[in-house]
């Protein structure tokens, strides 16, 4: 990778501006990926403040208007307890970018670790710590799933742990391949030569390097996350009622497909509109980071 | 592989599914309707079409479209016989000898005979043979053919549930024959005397064909019958609407309206014997005080119940069993009422209310109910944690604990269905003091002297007037103790083609195929 | 060659002795009882024990390891716990309709994902790049099982073109893999672009176009050749995964495959095809990893040397 981006001609302009600005050029030109970073911050907004947004309490019910369809008064109209949709979509949408944000961040920095003790160690742990990831990545997710929320019961804390297991193996590689690199790296190797610390090496000058791409791969990951949480919804592991995450408002809702599709239709449009956010957000940002992808 | 067995299927019909085989997809539903063939699409999976080794009520549904009891039910789940033209009984209920319709054969042509009914009984009754039905017959100590065509089976002890116990689904007959070639493997190879008979069985699908030889005249009126398993409930709809299946079962209750208003579909809508209750474990507090289980009891509004999480189909719970249950004695309801609900927490010392934790399955219905009752509890000032909890987990938590005083249940969202229809089997299971887990099914231990005298007098004898009486006092027991919180009973809620006739479920929930038929 | 294919044969033994080990502790870590879950809730005491029995769980735990190792290396499964059929059986009779899923899905993503993915890459920057990148990442952001009742109910209930679900003709195979297969397309589709990209930029293409190739036959003679071998690698490794069968999207279609043995398994703590299952998507992946790295080691050499 490094080889290729060196053969390269470097232009003038390039060769003066830190890692960071060009990499801020280069999103800029991202014009989709800008447009869905947008978004995404309008929907982090928008559940940042949902005390203030929601019309409704979110798990008040009112047995009066049940299963009432988009009106002036319920814009994405009511469900079986006549709570607001309106208002579970906003509530729901913190516990489903919770759910995401804290899995992706649990499963990436465990998996960081592991990647990196296995990149820079090398030999025995490297052989262990990778065919672990290998028996883990080769173990059906949705099994390992099922025993962590059977072992630990139902609720959102939960969800996260078995969600965040999915993403551990991914990131271990991922790490362990650019730690590799970066081993071999002039400045790890003057470092070293000059008497750096082995602890003090790997945190301050490998994990940093290893970071744009965990980070670019994170936003790619939350999405998965949070599609996961809705499958684990979807076969009675999600979520615990009454909470409005909105993979659990979506297997819910399923019942009622074809009679009162408004329970469908606002939490699903929800998380489309989300992990296309993110997964677009993701790509461009990978684009920007990586040179030859131009 | 399964596409050479559908072939020779096809050839074993004849031409008319080939024919329909090269027609698009909706031509080949309209044509087997027209060729008598039905389709069932059933939620389930079959587990096996062995009954006796079968606990699950749609494996033994299955079952009855090849094979027959000596007794079964009608459409109001009441005894009536089949193999067996009539029966009696010894006063001490240890007695009870059948006499059998001459004349009839299973499929592979062995003759039914009282020794049929020895092999079949003694079967499923001998422990080592490990069928999932054993305790079924746990009391039969013996059956003696008398002549070919009469049996008596003795009994250990008086059971006077043992008549509606041989009427059971798990009781059915296989062929004698059948049971020696197949033994533990019988389940996959099923003979027995019923309208239908076994043509394959491949993952998800089971085929039946016309029994040319059935002894009731005139029946069965299709020529071939499938059922196709397809959990998802929403597909299941889907497969009735698009006329790939004539009869889907069952459908959630959101859904009606979807066939009440497709004028080419109707709803199947019958009394069930499916109850849903909270079970309270009297042994914690505040659970141990009546007036806490009666507060909670006028804390429920059931008819809103009934509205939310059976979108209206289902009907009040007015006793310890449903109505079509034998026995049956309805009690004076206990009323909404919150404010009188708050009265009795009050008078119990709980004016604030308490902190409770529910324990469910994570299947639609428990999680919308118990959802339903965290809001209608937390108006009488219970703060009510709601856990859904996966099979496996709620089995372990609920078996696993040896003495009552382990058990950390509070509150439990069941549902019970009495398979042998009987008072015995609504009550003792749940309600008896020898029923605590890991015995049975009793998870809030409740536990009552004279209740467990009149459950016992019930099966001391076969007297239906003594029955009668003995049910009747432990219905009224465990209603004024408000063992439960009474929420509902199910209705049966299927939809099926306008056309199709005479296809219904029983109030247990199995499937009666043998006289369906098109308009 | 044959020196890295022995030690990367050899290194498959360990990671599936592991699995083994681990699905074995794994299953028997579930709360639940099989032999009461299979007796169901209104079973007695005896009859929970006859189920025991009958499964060799009242035996302890050791002779259970003993017999479940034994019985893997003569290459016999043990009878299904739910069932009494054997595991192989069981597993066999699934294992088919999750390959010709697999495949058809694998069909429909390698056909859009390329397909857009060419587009993206020669229009590199331009609307075109933009759009199908866009197309095909939504298909990666649907809820699967959202997008498969969807689907059936368009084309099943309403069109009246394909059945809704199970499988029954090839006609049944359309809606599920096409489900399955988009989801995978926007990798594929990423894929292609980016290899497309990279190749574009080789020296030989560049002096393919400075001779004054055609464009047409410089994208599809020069360039799509060459860009295939990592797609064809992403291929293989998207066809590990989907090989484990999707629980959602065989639960919404009613398709006989491997992901609902797999739940219906652990609802009823089938320790048998539990444990094999387990085995045998380990295999698969482990399996299909190491065509991959073959796959690299012939087309680079360098990797031979680490």
């Amino acid at each position: 990778m490094s080889e290729l981006a060196a053969t390269k001609p470097a232009t003038a302009d390039r060769a003066i501006r830190s890692p960071l600005g060009e990499f801020w050029r280069r999103l800029r030109t991202k014009r989709v990926a800008l447009a869905a970073g947008v978004v995404l911050l309008a929907i982090v907004l928008v559940c940042v403040f949902a005390p203030w947004l929601a019309p409704y309490n979110p798990t008040t019910p009112d047995y009066q208007a049940i299963l009432a369809g988009p009106s002036a008064t319920h814009w994405f109209g009511t469900d079986a307890y006549g709570r607001d949709i309106l208002s579970r979509v906003i509530w729901g949408g913190r516990i489903s970018l919770w759910v995401g944000f804290v899995s992706v961040t649990l499963g990436g920095a465990v998996g960081v670790a592991l990647g990196l003790l296995s990149g820079y160690l090398g030999g025995w742990t490297d052989s262990v710590i990778m065919r672990l990831a290998d028996v883990l990545l080769a173990f059906p997710g949705i099994l390992l799933a099922i025993g962590i929320v059977a072992v630990l019961g139902p609720g959102v804390t939960n969800v996260i742990y078995a969600v965040a297991v999915f993403s551990v193996p991914v990131f271990a590689r991922l790490v362990r391949g650019s730690t590799l690199a970066l081993k071999q790296s002039v400045y790890v190797q003057a470092s070293r030569s000059i008497g750096v610390r082995p602890v003090a090496l790997v945190l301050r000058h490998i994990l940093p390097g290893t970071l744009p791409g965990v980070i670019v791969y994170m936003s790619l990951r939350v999405g998965t996350a949070i599609l996961t949480a809705a499958a684990l919804s979807f076969i009675g592991l999600g979520a615990q009622p009454p909470s409005p995450e909105w993979g659990a408002m979506l297997a819910d809702g399923r019942s009622y497909l074809g009679v009162d599709d408004q329970l469908t239709l606002f939490p699903g449009i929800a998380i489309f509109v989300t992990v296309l956010a993110l997964n677009l957000l993701g790509d461009g940002l990978r684009d920007a980071l990586d040179q030859r992808l131009r | 592989m399964s596409r050479q067995l559908d072939l020779s299927r096809r050839a074993m019909l004849g031409g008319t599914a080939a024919l329909a085989g090269g027609l698009a997809f909706g031509d080949l539903a309209r044509a087997q309707t027209k060729s008598g063939q039905l389709t069932v699409g059933v939620a389930g999976h079959l587990l096996t079409l062995d009954p006796g080794d079968a606990n699950d009520t749609l494996s033994q549904s299955a079952a009855r479209l090849m094979l027959e009891g000596l007794l079964t039910f009608d459409h109001n789940m009441q005894v009536v016989p089949l193999l067996a033209e009539s029966f009696e009984a010894n006063d001490k209920a240890t007695e009870f000898t059948f006499h059998l319709r001459q004349g009839i054969t299973f499929h592979d042509g062995t003759p039914f005979d009282a020794e049929a009914v020895k092999i079949n009984f003694e079967r499923v009754a001998n422990p080592a043979n490990h069928l999932k039905r054993l305790s079924l017959l746990s009391m039969l100590e013996r059956v003696d053919v008398l002549d070919a065509h009469t049996a008596r089976c003795v009994l250990k002890y008086p059971f006077g549930a043992f008549i509606p116990t041989i009427a059971h689904p798990a009781l059915q007959l296989l062929s004698p024959a059948a049971i020696k070639t197949y033994g533990k493997q019988v389940g996959r190879h099923p003979v027995g005397t019923g309208p239908f008979a076994f043509a394959s069985w491949q993952p998800d699908t089971l085929k039946v064909v016309k029994h040319a030889g059935y002894w009731q005249k005139g029946l069965p009126h299709l020529d071939a019958l499938t059922i196709r398993s397809d959990p998802e409930d929403g597909a299941r709809i889907a497969m009735l609407r698009a006329g790939e299946a004539q009869m889907i079962t069952p459908i959630p209750p959101q859904q009606a309206q979807l066939i009440q208003h497709d004028p080419k579909l109707a709803l199947i809508n019958d009394p069930s014997i499916v109850v849903r209750y909270i079970a309270m474990n009297v042994n914690k507090k505040p659970y141990n005080d009546p007036r806490v289980r009666q507060a909670l009891n006028h804390a429920v509004n059931k008819e809103l119940f009934a509205k939310v999480v059976y979108n209206g189909f289902a009907d009040p719970l007015l006793s310890a069993e449903p109505p079509h249950i034998t026995f049956y004695q309805q009690q004076a309801a206990y009323d909404y009422n919150p404010e009188k609900a708050k009265q009795l927490l009050a008078a119990a010392g709980y004016a604030h209310g308490f902190e409770a934790t529910m324990w469910g399955f994570n299947n639609t219905v428990a999680i919308t109910g118990m959802q339903f009752l965290q809001q209608q509890l937390a108006m009488v000032g219970v703060k009510l944690k709601v856990e859904p909890l996966e099979g496996g987990v709620m089995a372990a938590r609920i078996w696993t604990v040896k003495h009552p005083s382990e058990s950390h249940l509070e509150m439990y969202f069941g549902g019970w269905s009495s398979s042998t229809g009987d008072a015995d089997w609504a009550l003792r299971p749940l309600f008896a003091t020898a029923s605590f887990p890991p015995v049975l099914y009793n998870v809030g231990y409740y536990s009552n002297k004279a209740v467990d005298a009149a459950l016992k007098a019930g099966l001391e004898t076969a007297d239906p007037a003594k029955r009668g009486a003995a049910y009747a006092k432990a219905q009224k027991l465990i209603w004024d103790d408000a063992a439960w919180v009474f929420l509902g009973v199910e209705r049966i809620l299927d939809a099926r083609d306008k056309n199709l006739q005479d296809a219904y479920r029983l109030p247990d929930g199995g499937l009666m195929l043998d006289a369906a038929r098109y308009a | 060659m044959i020196a890295f294919l022995a030690r990367r044969v050899l290194g498959i033994v360990p990671v599936l002795v592991c699995v083994s080990l681990f699905a074995f502790g794994f299953v028997r870590m579930l709360p639940g009882d099989p032999a009461r879950l299979l007796a169901g809730p209104d079973a007695t005491q005896a009859e929970v024990r006859a189920v025991r029995v009958s499964l060799g769980l009242d035996k302890p735990l050791w002779q259970q390891y003993a017999t479940y190792i034994r019985q893997t290396l003569a290459g016999e499964l043990g009878r299904s716990a739910r069932t009494g059929q054997p595991v192989a059986t069981v597993i066999g009779e699934r294992f088919m309709p999750t390959l010709w899923l697999t495949i058809a899905a694998m069909g429909w993503s390698t056909v859009i994902g390329v397909a857009l993915g060419v587009i993206a890459g020669v229009r590199r920057g331009r609307w075109q790049d933009q759009t199908s990148m866009v197309l095909t990442v939504s298909g990666i952001s649907f809820p699967a099982f959202w997008l498969g009742l969807l689907l059936i109910d368009l084309f099943a209930v309403r069109l009246h073109w394909l059945p809704t679900g199970g499988e029954h003709g090839w006609r049944s195979f359309i809606l599920p893999s096409f489900t399955l297969g988009v989801a995978v397309a926007a990798v594929m589709a990423r894929f292609t672009r980016s290899a497309f990209v990279e190749v574009a930029g080789e020296d030989y293409v560049r002096t393919a176009r400075m001779k004054g190739v055609p464009e047409r036959r410089v994208v599809w003679k020069h360039t799509f050749r060459n860009a295939l071998i990592p797609v064809i690698t992403m291929a293989g490794l998207q066809f590990g995964f989907l090989l484990g069968g999707s629980i959602v999207i065989e639960t919404v279609f009613a398709w006989p495959g491997l992901g609902r043995l797999l739940v219906d398994s652990v609802n009823y703590r089938d320790y048998p095809v539990i444990q094999a299952e387990i085995l045998l998507f380990s295999f698969e992946f482990v399996l299909i990893n190491l065509l991959v790295d073959v796959l690299y080691a012939v087309v680079n050499p360098e990797i031979r040397l680490q």
